[in-house]
């Protein structure tokens, strides 16, 4: 695994001894993307609006909003990766693959870091759940 | 998330995370929460100035009157979702790579 550090994304690849539309299946198939990111009821489709879900805390709503951006089977996939609450990211996913020797190389793009970028902190106090305080330290202890 | 240290001091007292809950629903006066709290009112004040401090409460004036909130953004500056995520996807990524062992070829 290789990493990149920059203020407004994060670069990272891995080479997996899989071929790529193995590798595909497991980053498109709803229940297979289930069993290692989140449940999703993603059907790419561009334009098509799908979900994350993990278990909410009190600074996520537990979705994650996307939509496809890029599509080109077998080679590469952009979705939005949106998560609501009250600290907000309003982000981009991109998975590159790319044939090697004896597998994939899988790379992965998440952009959209830069302050001020997420869609909370409008209004007072929509984004605040009640109960925000008592569940705090033990959602963010668990965030992963 | 070691950053996050001061909000959780200013909200480890019960009284004090029992007023910042409250607020979060709404706007009160120190009157209005020393009556719910049954608290003293120097008491309710102290609470208060701890939330300000850790930037967790704003206070608004009007007139005599003065009023507390919670601030929408106060942990904003806080949660580095950079550094989240640069956790998260290697942790996934090793998930993901357990279950390309499991599936067929």
């Amino acid at each position: 695994m290789s990493r990149e550090r920059d203020a407004d994304k994060i670069e990272l690849s891995w080479d997996l001894p899989h071929p790529p539309e193995k590798v595909w299946r497991a980053l498109t198939e709803p229940a297979l993307v289930a069993q290692w990111l989140l449940p999703t009821d993603m059907e790419l489709k561009p334009g098509r609006p799908f979900r994350f879900r993990g278990e909410p805390n009190p600074l996520w709503d537990g979705v994650v909003r996307s939509e496809v951006l890029e599509l080109e089977p077998g080679r590469r996939l952009a979705y939005t990766w949106v998560a609501g609450g009250p600290v907000g990211l309003d982000s981009r996913v991109t998975w590159t693959l790319t044939p090697i020797r004896g597998g994939t190389r899988l790379s992965l793009e998440h952009a959209g870091f830069k302050a001020g970028n997420g869609p909370a902190f409008q209004g007072a106090r929509a984004g605040w759940n009640r109960n925000v305080g008592e569940r705090m330290a033990a959602a963010l202890a668990a965030m992963d | 998330m070691p950053t996050l240290a001061p909000l959780f001091k200013a909200l480890s007292d019960p009284s004090r995370l029992g007023i910042f809950e409250r607020l979060t629903r709404g706007e009160m006066a120190v009157m209005e929460l020393t009556a719910q709290f049954e608290l003293s009112q120097p008491a309710v004040s102290q609470h208060l100035a701890v939330l300000r401090q850790a930037g967790l409460v704003t206070v608004r004036r009007d007139g005599r009157m003065v009023y507390y909130g919670v601030r929408p953004d106060a942990f904003r500056p806080l949660v580095d979702w950079l550094s989240h995520y640069q956790a998260f996807w290697p942790r996934r990524v090793d998930r993901l790579k357990a279950l390309l062992e499991r599936m067929e070829p």
